[in-house]
């Protein structure tokens, strides 16, 4: 098992196949107490494919399961994380095994010059007590087989790709405002030129006005380079705005999966109606409802389908079965029995 | 630096005194170098003599200046003090990094061996060492025996540093970027707890210095080496304090007792400087 050479990265083109493909992936939350196990089944059988040069969309709320999914795919497992079953591939790495399972020097070899990760609270990844230029050269230097002056010369052009000048590698981060350090992040995660980006919430902690500015650069660089992207939060309007293609996730299941556009515009499963619904939009000052009850325990979720308790289309057939994905469209698949009834009614 | 150490001076009496007073000990230690005597001659002044103009600090009962022998004694003091706190340091900084960053099993392992030292009873197994070392007991072993001693408490402290650093983003990122345990150690999590070692350096050396002249002054060191302890032993010995020679006590205690305020206010403006929230506290409990 080897990494792809550098000479053979992916540029652009949809028929190169899938950047990602990930099969069945069940990741669990294993804890041993007191000789009583409990489990939190917090990624349960999710399969999805990330395209070359799209970025890919994953909505859900809180505790849906979307971070885990993210570490999982990253292979940053730690426990009590386990990955139960399930593939993953990529396109830079030979096999299904994923990163958790490759040896140290594939993974050494794969991390950020292929796949690089900012992670949730990125306004955090760099060390507070150190220099923009120590973190680069401690996270990147190794993955660029660059001599020293041209790893600068690299750092500095790229970026001005992001609008910040050379004098913030003198910076310490503390120094530099927020949506300046999530710029120093992207650039960071991006140096390499990966060929996969995941993002966990990057832009969370950033204000509105912020957080657009910063996003047309990720959007700028992304399509420069031609990278795929996992991009995962779980503001509805981040995603309408960015991504390509949007994955919904519900209680640690995959729901429905779709071009961005075709998502907005034609929901299919009765919980990604109830995210868009709750979109407000301007000039329309119809009463928002919000959704009855609360996301379940992922130690014990409800049998057949996980969102039958709060779902008002749901049937004996959903309270037994577990709905697989399936196609209902160009690109478009849903996990939900009664997914004609819940078109019909809109 | 300098700018800090500046601003320090000017606004933090403590830092100012402690810088005096510390500096007063160093610039005598330095004196030894340019001393006219030998530290080991006897009875080569008068003895007895009272502090004068040819003899500053008065002479002893065997005949040494007391001036230039104290000169010798902090300058080999202050010596100890710094060997323990270097070797002590590291110890603490790489057990204690080390258990707070890999958790686990190791953490476990290392904070019980931690743990055992810090109940271990230091002064009875120091005066054991030198009975059974007895002639061989030279002050570099010493230091290297109190270091091994002297470690425990502040690897506990750095290990709870280094606990909350391995969980924060960039540390997770630094193993993701494929950086191993020595490089995450010694790049990413020794600057966040340089500080804090600095201040706890100095405490450490008045701790050592005083377990030193304790253990000197009831003559369980090498008592033909020159130190402050060893001094007031010699003095004990000729019964100075009976026979009036209160000089040849008074001197040395008088500076050790210099050190050690010192190196305390040195610590405790340090720690004022690293900990801001402590600077709040004292303009008026805002910082809580």
């Amino acid at each position: 098992m080897s990494a792809v050479p550098n000479t053979a990265r992916l540029t652009t083109g949809r028929d190169t196949g899938p950047v990602v493909s990930a099969r069945d992936l069940r990741a669990w939350y294993r804890l041993s107490m007191f000789g009583v196990v409990r489990e939190v089944k917090a990624v349960d059988g999710v399969s999805f494919e990330i395209r070359s040069d799209e970025i890919y969309g994953l909505a859900g709320e809180s505790s849906s399961g979307k971070s885990t999914l993210v570490k999982t795919i990253a292979g940053a497992i730690r426990p009590p994380l386990e990955i139960v079953g399930g593939e993953i591939a990529f396109n830079f790495m030979a096999g299904t095994d994923g990163l958790h399972r490759a040896s140290g020097e594939v993974a050494g070899q794969v991390r950020w010059r292929h796949l690089s990760y900012v992670m949730q609270g990125s306004m955090s990844v760099l060390n507070p007590v150190r220099r923009v230029r120590a973190s680069f050269a401690d996270f990147a230097f190794r993955h660029m087989g660059l001599d020293r002056a041209g790893f600068e010369a690299a750092v500095v052009s790229h970026l001005a790709r992001v609008n910040l000048e050379a004098s913030v590698l003198d910076a310490y981060p503390h120094e530099l405002s927020g949506g300046m350090r999530q710029r120093v992040t992207i650039a960071l995660a991006t140096i390499c030129r990966p060929n996969f980006v995941i993002a966990d919430e990057p832009t969370t902690a950033l204000d509105v006005v912020v957080q657009k500015e910063v996003l047309g650069m990720f959007r700028g660089i992304q399509r420069e380079m031609g990278s795929s992207v996992l991009f995962v939060t779980h503001d509805m309007g981040v995603h309408a705005h960015l991504t390509d293609r949007l994955g919904i996730m519900y209680a640690g299941r995959l729901v429905e999966e779709a071009r961005t556009r075709d998502l907005f515009a034609r929901p299919r499963h009765p919980y990604t109606r109830h995210l868009i619904e709750s979109l407000p939009r301007i000039g329309d000052d119809k009463l928002r409802r919000g959704l009855e009850g609360s996301p379940p325990s992922l130690a014990d979720p409800p049998d057949g389908c996980r969102f039958h308790p709060r779902c008002s289309f749901a049937t004996e057939r959903c309270r037994r079965e577990v709905p697989a994905m399936t196609p209902v469209g160009l690109d478009h698949r849903v996990a939900c029995f009664e997914r004609d009834r819940v078109e019909a009614s809109q | 630096m300098f700018v800090v150490i500046r601003d320090l001076l000017r606004h933090n009496g403590d830092f100012l005194a402690g810088i005096v007073l510390t500096g007063f000990v160093v610039a005598m230690a330095l004196l030894s170098f340019v001393s006219p005597y030998h530290p080991l001659d006897q009875f080569v002044a008068p003895l007895d003599v009272p502090p004068s103009a040819g003899h500053w600090f008065g002479t002893t009962s065997r005949g040494q200046d007391l001036f230039w022998l104290l000169a010798y004694s902090i300058r080999n003091t202050l010596a100890f003090g710094i060997l323990v706190a270097i070797i002590s340091r590291v110890l603490s900084l790489s057990i204690g990094l080390l258990a707070g960053y890999r958790g686990g099993w190791t953490d476990r392992i290392l904070m019980s061996i931690n743990d055992t030292f810090i109940v271990i009873p230091l002064f009875p197994i120091l005066v054991l060492f030198y009975f059974v070392m007895r002639d061989n007991m030279s002050w570099v072993l010493l230091a290297v025996l109190t270091a091994f001693l002297g470690w425990s408490y502040d690897a506990r402290l750095i290990r709870s540093v280094a606990l909350s650093l391995r969980n924060r983003e960039f540390t997770q990122t630094a193993v993701f970027a494929g950086m191993n345990t020595r490089e995450i150690l010694a790049r990413e999590h020794l600057p966040f707890v340089l500080p804090i070692v600095f201040s706890t350096t100095l405490n450490n050396m008045n701790w050592s210095i005083g377990l030193e002249v304790t253990l000197a002054v009831l003559g369980f060191t090498d008592i033909n080496r020159p130190s402050v302890g060893g001094l007031i032993y010699w003095a004990n010995q000729h019964s100075a304090v009976v026979a009036g020679i209160w000089w040849w006590i008074a001197f040395p205690v008088g500076l050790v007792v210099m050190l050690f305020i010192g190196l305390y206010l040195l610590a405790v403006s340090m720690n004022e400087y690293i900990d801001p929230r402590s600077r709040l506290d004292r303009m008026g409990g805002q910082g809580r």
